[in-house]
């Protein structure tokens, strides 16, 4: 059996998430707020957190009263819910809120923090207090007010996940249920996973920016095992992004559910690749995972400001083929890693890493930015109220080259072709990097052969770029609900690329003797 | 403090009863934690907070649902409960779903955990400040070294939980760790990068901050020059850390939920022979000091050593009371404490002599493994092995496997227990292992 892949692509680029890259970003520059609403106390954000401009003044004022650089509230109300099916029936719900307010006071490098999740006056002033203890003697003169930054449109959506019940939810799982099993006599067991989150954060500055954003998110993951002569295979897909109820339509869940039991059912004949180096072709979408590892996380820029990236000095240099442009880019509607503004309440945009093969820039915070004379990148996130933010990624991508998937193929006599992933990790400042293959093919003579599963790939990030040897032209960001961990703290992110040639990379596999 | 927090757990039980529950379970967390970081001479991030969450657990009409807030306004939790149980009725009937029954409350052990230390409350910012400079100066005591953190992280959790069937604990720990991650300067744009870290529940497990600052930076040292090593079937050496990270893996799906989802190589394996006779897995909950010890878990379930794998025949799974009852299984306990893994005569060196010529691995890098087959694939990094002494530094390559299979071929055993996990585990030696590389 083999995976339909094209026809899948095909088919879910009739849905409105999945696009091919460049025309859609081609109509998709930097969004720019247009409408301000008034500084009042009734801002409905303010009042969601029991706050208003006088009480928000009063603690940024505790907060910087020993001086600082930079300083901002970051108060946070977030509601998750989920779902679980197994064994047929939907029988666990959870559901959980975090709020809570973090107060950050930074002053050069160094950082100050506090968070209470009691938004009281005497709590908030307390840890301001706390927090703004890492400074000393300066001073500075704390705003009166906040003036409102306008509301983005990267997500907007027309019910809050708050309004949309439980009943309503039921039947797709259910649905996703029956249609899982329906698909083939030898699945034992399908669980489906649900997940919605409607989050309010709401950022106050040192500077008297006041940044609001609601951000809506959602998941949904099923997972099959199978049972063929006593062997059992276990498999799955997700689909995740910043949207609301109705952007689960039926053919999107038939396609996840498909690819999922195809998933699972290649492996019953999938095997170990030879181990050691080939050739790798990296199928469109979620193999952007290498760029995640391989260059993603050494472009953040507090990596590149403590010097200890293999980045570092490489702006400017020529990392990649002319014709390899690399983008991370929040402003791209609903997607799972999309941004209207970062943590620090700056605006979220496109950053290019990769310029014609040509390293551009880092990605930044305000922190790294003031200490290289740059405006920030929009990059500063964090996982909650109980962090500081650092640069983070959002939607890292690959744009089209100029070759196609079929002549990628051909060009490769042994090798390997990856299709889906499960993981990947870096080491930052040696640059190697790894990705986890769930499901792949072995390619000899410029043809897809047999199918291969669960090895791990192993490359050097710099050796990596300089080895993509051809780029496809069928770009496109995967639906896949991504999340990435730095230093503690997880953010999702999305991720994209074309079909690719790297022409040597290290296949955990079996040695043949 | 832990009565109060007892009391808001009893209080969230009976509101829960009041808004239609017909049996909860809830647990009140409060916890205190401070950071200093220290970075190349100077102190760089202050992070000091407390923080506080309420979960429940709630049975209404035969159905099932848990919830967790740190919005603890009395108003507020309660319109939250109340649609937590309308969630709740909402959901379909599962028959399996049932409170902990009292029965495994019975005969809480009694053992002084000794989780609390009362010098880590006394640790103030001049110590802490102290601490970090030891750190950084001996982390960054190489001229090699482009930027060395040292961080000091300690602090204390309580929580307590209550039940409507009678269940009322509390426990409490603090901690207290430091250590520092060091860069340095190595062939070309490259950085050879590694940290150390110790610590625990007593301020006298911390080793002297000289000694931690010089390990991290002799590990740093290690990794300078590391070549990509080679493709080949070999005898491979985990050091003591990375053992107790691939025993993790190991246990990943021993548990009822895996094996009931059919999504475990552990299903069927009670009672078989199923890995070397090397291997000893002991589940203990119950050792003073230990970083996971405590007197009953998540579900109430009282504590006690449960043997997971005695010389490589499977004795006990991870079993919840959900998923037990589901898979025809008796509960042990759903969530692993600290993890013993059984000791060898060798010393590191000893094993290095008895392997000749192989990989020492030291580290992963990413990987994963699927737990219904077993099937794995791992970065590693480390050291060829070459004539019973350690070689060149290697790294960029993987280990392919099957954790069964690979668990079958345990052949040494080491004495070097490393501290600093859960998972107490020393070296362990695998033969014929396959290597991927140049």
């Amino acid at each position: 059996m083999r995976i339909k892949r094209r026809e899948f692509l095909g088919h879910v680029a009739a849905g409105s998430a999945v696009v091919t890259m460049p025309a859609f970003l081609s109509g998709c520059g930097v969004q720019t707020a247009t409408a301000v609403s008034e500084a009042t106390p009734e801002n409905p954000f303010m009042s969601w957190f029991g706050v208003d401009q006088a009480t928000t003044a009063r603690v940024m004022s505790e907060l910087t009263a020993n001086g600082a650089d930079a300083a901002d509230l970051y108060f946070q109300h977030s509601r998750t819910n989920s779902l679980t099916l197994e064994d047929g029936i939907v029988s666990s719900a959870n559901s959980s809120i975090e709020q809570g307010v973090g107060l950050r006071v930074v002053v050069g490098e160094q950082t100050g923090y506090a968070f209470t999740e009691d938004l009281t006056l005497p709590s908030m002033l307390a840890a301001a207090r706390t927090s703004s203890a890492i400074a000393s003697g300066g001073r500075v003169t704390p705003p009166q007010s906040f003036n409102p930054a306008g509301a983005g449109d990267m997500y907007v959506t027309t019910v809050p996940w708050a309004d949309v019940g439980i009943n309503q939810k039921l039947p797709i799982l259910k649905f996703v249920d029956e249609k899982t099993r329906a698909m083939d006599p030898s699945i034992q067991k399908v669980a489906v996973y649900w997940a919605d989150a409607d989050e309010r954060v709401m950022i106050a500055t040192l500077g008297g920016k006041l940044v609001t954003d609601h951000r809506p998110m959602t998941r949904l993951t099923v997972v099959v095992t199978a049972k063929k002569n006593g062997e059992v295979q276990t498999g799955y897909s997700n689909i995740a992004a910043r949207e609301d109820f109705d952007w689960y339509t039926e053919e999107r869940l038939l396609t996840m559910v498909q690819e999922a039991v195809d998933r699972t059912m290649i492996q019953f004949e999938a095997r170990r690749p030879p181990a050691g180096e080939m050739p790798v072709i990296l199928a469109s979408g979620p193999s952007g995972i290498l760029l995640h590892e391989a260059i993603g996380h050494g472009m953040e820029a507090d990596f590149n400001r403590k010097g200890v990236s293999i980045y570092s000095d490489m702006i400017g240099k020529q990392v990649a083929e002319p014709f390899i442009t690399i983008v991370d880019q929040a402003d791209i509607p609903n997607e799972r890693g999309a941004l209207n503004y970062d943590d620090e309440g700056n605006q979220a945009g496109r950053t290019v890493l990769v310029k014609d093969g040509i390293l551009q820039s880092y990605l930044h915070d305000e922190i790294s930015a003031k200490q290289y004379g740059l405006q920030p990148t929009g990059s500063g996130r964090r996982e909650s109220y109980k962090y500081a933010p650092m640069p983070r990624m959002s939607c890292t991508f690959m744009e089209d080259g100029p070759h196609t998937r079929e002549e990628i193929i051909e060009a490769v006599d042994h090798g390997i072709i990856c299709e889906t992933y499960t993981n990947g990790q870096v080491q930052i400042g040696a640059g190697d990097y790894t990705f986890y293959v769930k499901n792949g093919w072995l390619v000899e003579g410029g043809k897809v052969t047999a199918p291969i599963k669960d090895v791990n790939i192993i490359g050097n990030g710099p050796e990596s770029l300089k080895r993509i040897t051809m780029v496809a032209n069928d770009a496109r960001l995967d639906t896949g609900g991504w999340t990435c961990g730095k230093n503690g703290q997880s953010v999702p992110v999305s991720q994209g690329i074309p079909t690719v040639l790297v022409s040597k990379m290290t296949v955990g596999g079996e040695n043949v003797s | 403090m832990s009565a109060e927090l007892q009391n808001k757990a009893i209080q969230a039980i009976e509101m829960l009863e009041n808004a239609g529950a017909d049996d909860a379970w809830a647990t009140a967390i409060q916890s205190r934690d401070v950071e200093f970081e220290y970075r190349d001479g100077a102190l760089e991030k202050v992070k000091d907070t407390t923080s506080q969450a309420l979960s429940v657990e709630i049975y209404v009409d035969g159905r099932y649902s848990s919830h967790a807030t740190t919005d603890l306004n009395p108003e507020r939790l309660q319109s939250f409960f109340a649609e937590a149980v309308a969630i709740t009725r909402a959901l379909e009937p599962d028959e399996y779903r049932e409170i902990t029954p009292a029965y495994l409350f019975a005969e809480r052990p009694t053992t002084h955990l000794d989780l609390v230390d009362q010098a880590v409350f006394g640790i103030d910012r001049e110590q802490r400040l102290q601490w970090c400079e030891i750190l950084d100066a001996s982390a960054r005591d190489n001229e090699r070294v482009i930027s060395a953190t040292g961080g000091v992280y300690d602090g204390s959790q309580i929580s307590a939980a209550a039940s409507s069937n009678g269940f009322r604990g509390t426990q409490e720990s603090t901690y207290c760790w430091y250590g520092s991650s060091v860069t340095l300067r190595d062939q070309g744009d490259r950085r050879a990068e590694d940290g150390f870290y110790a610590g625990g529940a007593h301020v006298s497990a911390l080793p002297a901050a000289s000694s931690v600052g010089r390990t991290a930076l002799e590990r740093a040292l290690s990794r300078l020059g590391a070549a990509q090593g080679p493709t080949l079937k070999t005898t491979m050496l985990v050091d003591a850390r990375a053992a107790g990270q691939l025993i993790g893996r190991l246990l990943r799906p021993a548990n009822a939920r895996n094996v009931q989802q059919e999504q475990s190589f552990w299903s069927g394996l009670i009672g078989e022979q199923a890995f070397s006779d090397k291997l000893t897995i002991i589940d203990d909950p119950l050792i003073p000091r230990g970083l996971a010890s405590r007197h009953y878990d998540a579900e109430g379930i009282s504590a006690r050593r449960l043997p997971i794998v005695e010389n490589g025949v499977v004795m006990n799974l991870y079993v919840d009371t959900y998923n037990g009852r589901k898979a025809g299984m008796q509960p042990t306990t759903g969530s692993p404490s600290n993890r013993v893994i059984g000791t060898g005569d060798y010393s590191l060196d000893a094993l290095l002599a008895e392997v000749g010529d192989g990989v020492y691995v030291t580290s992963w890098l990413g990987g994963n493994a699927d737990s219904t087959t077993g099937d794995f694939s791992l970065g590693v990094r480390g050291h060829m092995i070459e004539n019973g002494k350690l070689g060149r530094s290697v790294g960029e390559m993987n280990v392919t496997g099957n954790l069964r299979d690979l668990f079958s071929r345990l052949v040494l055993v080491g004495n070097d227990v490393y501290p600093y996990s859960s998972t107490l585990s020393p070296s362990l030696v695998f033969a014929d292992v396959d290597f991927s590389g140049v």
